[in-house]
C-alpha cells in the first residue's frame, strides 16, 4: 500500500472514529463545541524529514541550533561548584553601586561577565545631570555617563575575570556604539587587544520602535548606526557578537505569537541588508548576529512549535534570499529556546509564576534547547529580584537539568504529527504576516507609518478583553480568586545585595561623579572633538565609531554626543498610535 | 434634556519608561466603556501631563510607570494640578509599584493604584465612582 491509500486509510477510519467515539464523548462531557484534538499523519501529508527538520545544527535547523544540548555535563562523581548561570541581568545606583554588586556576586559563584542593565536615562542618551531624568537616574539599571563610569564598574571585572576573559552583555540599543566605544576605548586602557573582546551589545533599534521605547533618532539614522557598528565589529572586534535581537520585547508589548516572527525576521532582514549594502560578504557577519529571547507564553506547543518555526525561517532567509553558505550563518544563537514569559507572570498568588516558569523551561527542552525557568516568581513584586527567588528558579532549571534525563535528548517531539504541523502553521502564518510588512517597505518603513507599532496594540488589547471576558484563563487573577483561596508567600531571609539608602544616594553621587568628570578632564578637546563628530554624521559614508573611541578617552559623556547626533539625525517623535 | 458628557481620561506615560502595553490597553478598554481617552504617547515631563490635562479638562489623569520613577512622578503631577486649581481631578497610577509605595503615593494624593492583572472593568467601576461630578 502506498502512502497515499494509507492515509486514505487513515481518514476513513479518523471519520468513524469521530463519529462513534469522539463525538458521543464530547457530547457525554460536555465539551463538544471544542473537544479535544487529536493528531494523525493526515496533518503533515507531505513531511519530509530532511527538507523539513534535518539534523541538529544542520540546515533547515529545525531541531536545533547545535548539533549538542548546550546543557553543562556533570562529570561522575564531581561536585558542580561554580555552575550558576553567571551573567544576571543587573545594574543598580552609581557605577560604584554596581561594581560592590558584581563583587559580592562573584562570591556567591555568579562568575561570568555582567550582564548589564542600564538606567533609562543612559538608553535614552541623558546625562545623569540634566534634570529632564531626575528621579530615574541609577533606576532599573546602572548610570553610566563617561568612560570613568565603565572605569569604576569593571573594577569588579580584573584578574581571571579580565576583559579578555569574559563576556560582557549590555542591554543597550539607541546609543548602543557609543557604550561598546567606552569599552573598547577601556580595554585599550588595560592593554588588552581587541581581538579579544568578547560580548554583546542587544544594538537591537528596530524592536525599540515597535514596542521596548529607548530610541532617540528617528529609524533610518538609526539604521546607520547599525551598519556602523556592524562594520566596525566586523573589522575590529572579531569575537563580539554584533546584537543580540528578537522578538521577545516584541511579544511583551502585546505581539501575537505569528507577529513576533514575522516582525523579528523583518528586522533580522534589515539588519543583515546593511551589512550586504556596506559591501561585505553575508557569511564574513551573519555568524555574529545573536538573538537575545524569543517567545514567551504558558502556550506550551505552540511554544515549542514556535521555536522550531523560527529556527526553519531564520536558516531559509539566510540561505535562499542572503545566499549564505556557512551553516553558522543561518543559526539563531541563543542561549535558549522556549519559556514562559514575563507578562504571563502575575502579582497575585506569585509564587504561582514558579509553576509558571518550569513549564516554560520544559518547553525550552523540548524544543531544542537548555531549560530556563525565568523569570524568577517575584518579577512582578517590585523592582529587583529577590536571591530566594533566584534560588527557586536556578534550582527549578539544574532539577530539569540533572533530576529529568530530559536533555540527554535533542528535539525529541521531531516527526509528532501534532508538533510538527503547528510549526508548519506558524511558519506559514508568519510568512505571510512577513510578506506584508516586505510589501509596505520593510521594518523601517513598517515602523515609520505605525503599522507594526498598531497591530501589536491592537493584538494586546484583544488578549486584555479576552482576559475580561475569561476567555482567556489567569489563575488567580480572572478565575479561582474566591476567598477560601489562600495567598502562599514566602519570607524574605536574605536581604537584597541593593539598599534602600543606595538608592536614594544614587542619584546625587552620581552627578557629583559626572561633575567631577567635566572639571577634570581636557575640555577644549571634548569640544573639538564633538564639532568633528557633527561633521562626519553629516556624511552618511563616514563609520562614526573610531571618532566615538576617540571621544570615549577624552571622557566626553553619552549625552553630548548624543546631543550632536540629535542635531544632524533629529530625535524621534511619532509614538501614540492610540 | 442636556445629553451626559462623558467622562474624560487622560492616560500619560510620565518618564523616559517605554512599556506602554498596559496604557494602550487601558486607552482602547476605557474607550469601550464609553469614555473619552486621549493618550499622550510616551516620555512626558509632569508639566507636559499636566498642560495636556488642563487643556483637554479631563476628569481623570492615569499615569503609568514601569521603570521606578513613581515616588518622583506621581507626586509631582498631582501638586502641579493643585497649583493650578485642578485638584479635583482623579489621579490613579499603575505599573510596578511595590506595595510598600502604595500608602506613601496615597498620602500624596494619588487616589488609587492598579497593579498587573487589574480588570479593566474594575478600574472603569473605581473611575466612575469617584470622579468629580461632571457639570
Amino acid at each position: 500500500m502506498d502512502n497515499k491509500d494509507k492515509l486514505a486509510e487513515i481518514k476513513e477510519k479518523k471519520e468513524e472514529w469521530e463519529e462513534k467515539a469522539l463525538l458521543p464523548a464530547a457530547k457525554r462531557f460536555g465539551i463538544e463545541k471544542r473537544p479535544t484534538e487529536f493528531h494523525t499523519p493526515l496533518d503533515i501529508p507531505d513531511f519530509d524529514f530532511l527538507r523539513d527538520v534535518g539534523f541538529p545544527g544542520q540546515y533547515p535547523l529545525t531541531a536545533a541550533s547545535y548539533p549538542v544540548n548546550l546543557v553543562p555535563r556533570l562529570e561522575k562523581g564531581a561536585k558542580p561548584g561554580g555552575l550558576r548561570r553567571a551573567g544576571t541581568y543587573s545594574g543598580y545606583g552609581t557605577p560604584e553601586d554596581t561594581r560592590d554588586y558584581y563583587r559580592l556576586m562573584a562570591k556567591l559563584m555568579y562568575t561570568g561577565g555582567p550582564n548589564l542593565a542600564l538606567d533609562l536615562p543612559t538608553q535614552c542618551g541623558y546625562d545623569s545631570d540634566n534634570e529632564i531624568v531626575e528621579g530615574e537616574i541609577g533606576k532599573v539599571g546602572v548610570a553610566v555617563d563617561t568612560l570613568r563610569d565603565f572605569e569604576v564598574i569593571f573594577e569588579a571585572f580584573t584578574g581571571n575575570l579580565d576583559l579578555d576573559k569574559i563576556a560582557t552583555n549590555m542591554t543597550i540599543n539607541a546609543p548602543a556604539n557609543i557604550l561598546v566605544a567606552m569599552y573598547v576605548a577601556l580595554a585599550e586602557k588595560r592593554g588588552i587587544s581587541l581581538a579579544k573582546l568578547k560580548g554583546t551589545p542587544q544594538n537591537d533599534i528596530l524592536k525599540e520602535f515597535i514596542s521596548r521605547g529607548t530610541y532617540i533618532f528617528p529609524p533610518r539614522p538609526s539604521m546607520r548606526m547599525f551598519r556602523d557598528s556592524l562594520v566596525f565589529f566586523t573589522e575590529s572586534l572579531p569575537a563580539m557578537n554584533i546584537n543580540g535581537f528578537g522578538g521577545a520585547h516584541i511579544r511583551e508589548g502585546g505581539a501575537t505569537r505569528e507577529q513576533e516572527l514575522a516582525f523579528t525576521m523583518a528586522n533580522g532582514i534589515a539588519y543583515l541588508q546593511e551589512g550586504i549594502n556596506a559591501g561585505l560578504n553575508i557569511d564574513a557577519f551573519a555568524p555574529r548576529f545573536s538573538f537575545v529571547g524569543f517567545g514567551g507564553s504558558m502556550e506550551f506547543f505552540k511554544e515549542i512549535a514556535f521555536h522550531r518555526a523560527s529556527r526553519r525561517m531564520w536558516a531559509k532567509i539566510l540561505k535562499e534570499r542572503f545566499g549564505a553558505k556557512k551553516s553558522e550563518s543561518m543559526r539563531i544563537r541563543s542561549q535558549y529556546t522556549a519559556y514562559s514569559g514575563i507578562s504571563t507572570t502575575t502579582k497575585q498568588r506569585a509564587l504561582n509564576n514558579l509553576t509558571r516558569s518550569v513549564i516554560g523551561a520544559v518547553a525550552g527542552v523540548l524544543s531544542g534547547g537548555p531549560p530556563l525557568a525565568f523569570p524568577p516568581y517575584d518579577e512582578p513584586l517590585g523592582l529587583g529580584w529577590s536571591l530566594e527567588a533566584r534560588q527557586l528558579a536556578e534550582d527549578a532549571t539544574r532539577i530539569l537539568m540533572y533530576e529529568t534525563g530530559m536533555c540527554d535528548v535533542l528535539d525529541p517531539l521531531a516527526g509528532s504529527y501534532y508538533v510538527e504541523s503547528l510549526t508548519n502553521e506558524i511558519e506559514e502564518a508568519a510568512w505571510k504576516e512577513l510578506e506584508k510588512v516586505e510589501g509596505i517597505g520593510g521594518s523601517v518603513a513598517a515602523i515609520e507609518n505605525g503599522y507594526m507599532q498598531r497591530s501589536i496594540a491592537k493584538s494586546a488589547a484583544e488578549r486584555q478583553s479576552r482576559i475580561e471576558k475569561r476567555e482567556d484563563i489567569i489563575v488567580g487573577v480572572n478565575c479561582f480568586t474566591e476567598e477560601y483561596e489562600l495567598d502562599v508567600t514566602t519570607s524574605k531571609m536574605v536581604e537584597h545585595p541593593y539598599s534602600e539608602e543606595k538608592r536614594y544616594d544614587a542619584e546625587k553621587k552620581q552627578k557629583a561623579n559626572l561633575a567631577e568628570v567635566k572639571r577634570t578632564r581636557n575640555n577644549r578637546e571634548v569640544t573639538r572633538l564633538l564639532g568633528e563628530l557633527e561633521r562626519a554624521a553629516k556624511k552618511d559614508d563616514e563609520n562614526l565609531m573610531p571618532l566615538f573611541v576617540n571621544l570615549a578617552r577624552e571622557y566626553a559623556t553619552l549625552q553630548e554626543q548624543c546631543d550632536v547626533l540629535r542635531g544632524v539625525f533629529g530625535e524621534w517623535q511619532m509614538d501614540s498610535f492610540v | 434634556m442636556e445629553k451626559e458628557r462623558k467622562i474624560k481620561v487622560l492616560i500619560a506615560k510620565p518618564g523616559l519608561d517605554g512599556h506602554d502595553r498596559g496604557a494602550k490597553v487601558l486607552s482602547f478598554g476605557l474607550r469601550d466603556q464609553g469614555m473619552e481617552v486621549i493618550y499622550t504617547g510616551r516620555r512626558q515631563s509632569a508639566e507636559q501631563i499636566v498642560n495636556s490635562a488642563l487643556q483637554e479638562d479631563v476628569d481623570v489623569v492615569g499615569l503609568s510607570i514601569l521603570s521606578g520613577a513613581h515616588l518622583t512622578f506621581f507626586p509631582k503631577v498631582v501638586n502641579l494640578l493643585r497649583e493650578n486649581d485642578a485638584g479635583d481631578m482623579l489621579v490613579i497610577g499603575g505599573g510596578i509599584i511595590p506595595d510598600e509605595h502604595i500608602p506613601i503615593l496615597k498620602e500624596k494624593g494619588v487616589t488609587e493604584i492598579f497593579g498587573p492583572g487589574t480588570l479593566i472593568k474594575d478600574i472603569g467601576d473605581f473611575i466612575r465612582k469617584n470622579v468629580r461630578k461632571i457639570a
